[in-house]
């Protein structure tokens, strides 16, 4: 069913209300800007919100949370969807692309960027976000476990950074902040971009891009009632995550000619490990991932925290059976930790039959991280006084010896599916991050992030997304420092 | 995800998952999910979902976060 909606007309239309989506739609409507943001989920009302992981699995992310990744070994995958989307629903931890990487977009990728070229898009965002490092006593007895264990080693660590303002630790970070003291996207710039005229169509899924004489002439989409209608704009903005975001192009027999599209699919595989300690730990007290260990970031393996209520933790905790039930019992004195690695396997994600195919296997260096960095866990909490460790492997299994297929894992922060490259053989987007050959289509979410970051990205979707909106508005970032 | 969760609870249901560990294992995590959820058993292990919520709304309308 087609039905007008008034015909739709803007400058610029943006498609995903995340991190870079967001971002751009609210940067170009109050530089001028007429916007229209579509966004496939739904406004979130944190009066909805339970703290009740199950319910807000169902209602917070795609799948019910439950999106999985096909390879050895298949991998949980879990998106937010509705106004914020992943920023709604992730630990709030925020880094600015490490200059290293940088150095390599450069040399790798033709890509004009520097700490120096995207600082001012950093402040701008940190600004914007209020991030502020977690003080000790926000983050909790389960981020204290991990410092006495990284300092009686002598490790390298750390309190994160996150993008939150008046948090009292509730410890639900993934399930839906009930104090809204986590700044995600969509209640600081989805807001903004309203505030600036943009108009916002929730429920509304982007079917095509409309291109004409190799230029965008709009957006085709469909509302959740099956109304369809067409935005028309000169200039579009896909910004539906690293996994929707090759779909939409390629539907719209766009961004094909580098062999790139869907491909380079590159994540941070993740694993988490328990601790049964002596002290009262009430790891759902304080912020979930508040703490870090980097000592091991140069072979690419970070800890991070992590942490939940019963519910959350009796679905992690590598146990079965009695041991489990045993083992929940003394939940007020269980400590987690994740484990965190920057990928070198690569992955795609395409489009079998109407359903989204996300395929990955992880690589032998990528499985010796794992081998190595739950080794280094288990030392860690045995360290800081453990009485017994749980490690995600099979009983009797050494992390030594573990095959890919014993290793329980979760993934985040996907990248690279569109990406850039200022060359048009090798990459989909060119440096200002427009689809190569196609005038007015861009990309500004994580697809358009050339390689593995080593750190959570939130900050670097939404700077490279701030630096697109000041380059589509002819605009130097402005200078806050 | 209700047929992993019907599985998981017959006899007959829990040999077949057996034979798929990654439909076992999600079967196994969402059991866990669902019965750790459950207000008493989470309060007893010192979690209160209802208290959580209560203090951010409290805290969303007295200082008009939100």
């Amino acid at each position: 069913m087609t039905a007008a909606l008034g015909g739709l007309r803007a400058d610029a239309c943006v498609i995903g209300a995340g991190a870079g989506g967001a971002v751009v739609a609210a940067e170009l409507a109050e530089g001028g800007m007429d916007v229209i943001l579509l966004e496939q989920g739904h406004r979130h009302d944190p009066d909805g919100f339970t703290a009740r992981p199950p319910q807000m699995l169902a209602k917070l992310y795609r799948d019910g949370g439950q999106t999985l990744t096909v390879g050895n070994p298949p991998i949980g995958l879990p998106l937010g969807r509705g106004l914020g989307g992943t920023t709604l629903v992730n630990s709030g931890t925020c880094f600015r692309t490490p200059a290293g990487v940088l150095a390599r977009w450069q040399r790798e990728f033709g890509l004009e960027v520097s700490e120096q070229s995207l600082r001012g898009c950093f402040e701008r965002v940190e600004r914007a976000l209020s991030v502020s490092e977690v003080t000790p006593e926000l983050a909790g007895a389960n981020a204290a476990v991990a410092r006495r264990g990284a300092e009686r080693l002598g490790w390298s660590h750390g309190y994160l950074r996150r993008n939150a303002r008046g948090c009292v630790g509730s410890g639900v970070c993934a399930f839906g902040c009930p104090t809204s003291a986590k700044q995600h996207t969509g209640i600081t710039y989805v807001p903004r971009a309203k505030h600036a005229g943009a108009r916002i169509l929730t429920g509304a899924s982007a079917e095509r891009l409309i291109v004409e004489r190799c230029r965008a002439a709009g957006v085709r989409a469909q509302l959740t009632s099956g109304v369809s209608f067409e935005v028309h704009a000169p200039i579009v903005i896909a910004a539906a995550g690293t996994i929707h975001t090759p779909l939409l192009i390629a539907r719209s027999g766009l961004g094909s000619r580098s062999g790139q599209l869907g491909r380079n699919l590159s994540l941070h595989p993740a694993t988490a490990a328990f601790a049964r300690m002596s002290e009262t730990v009430d790891m759902a007290r304080g912020v979930p991932q508040s703490f870090y260990v980097d000592q091991f970031a140069e072979q690419g393996i970070v800890f991070e925290g992590i942490a939940g209520p019963p519910a959350y933790a009796a679905m992690s905790l590598p146990l079965s059976g009695a041991r489990h039930a045993e083992a929940m019992s003394d939940y007020p004195r269980l400590a987690q930790l994740g484990l965190m690695v920057s990928d070198s396997s690569r992955g795609s994600v395409r489009s079998l039959a109407g359903r989204t195919l996300i395929r990955y296997d992880l690589d032998d260096t990528d499985l010796g991280r794992f081998r190595t960095g739950l080794a280094r866990m288990r030392e860690l909490f045995e360290a800081a006084g453990a009485r017994e460790v749980y490690l995600p492997l099979p009983p009797g299994t050494e992390p030594d010896r573990a095959r890919r297929r014993d290793l329980r894992l979760m993934a985040f922060h996907p990248l690279g599916t569109a990406r850039a490259d200022a060359r048009a053989a090798h990459g989909v987007l060119d440096g200002d991050l427009r689809v190569h050959g196609t005038g007015g289509v861009y990309v500004a979410d994580g697809s358009a992030v050339p390689s593995s970051l080593g750190v959570n990205p939130q900050l670097t979707i939404m700077a490279l997304a701030t630096r697109l909106a000041f380059h589509l508005l002819g605009k130097e970032v402005p200078c806050h420092s | 995800m209700r047929l992993l969760l019907a599985l998981s609870r017959r006899r007959r249901g829990r040999s077949l998952l057996a034979r798929v560990p990654v439909a076992d294992e999600l079967a196994q995590t969402l059991a866990s999910l669902g019965r750790y959820d459950e207000p008493e058993r989470a309060r007893a292990l010192g979690f209160d979902a209802d208290a959580v919520i209560a203090r951010g709304r409290a805290l969303r309308r007295a200082e008009g976060r939100p």
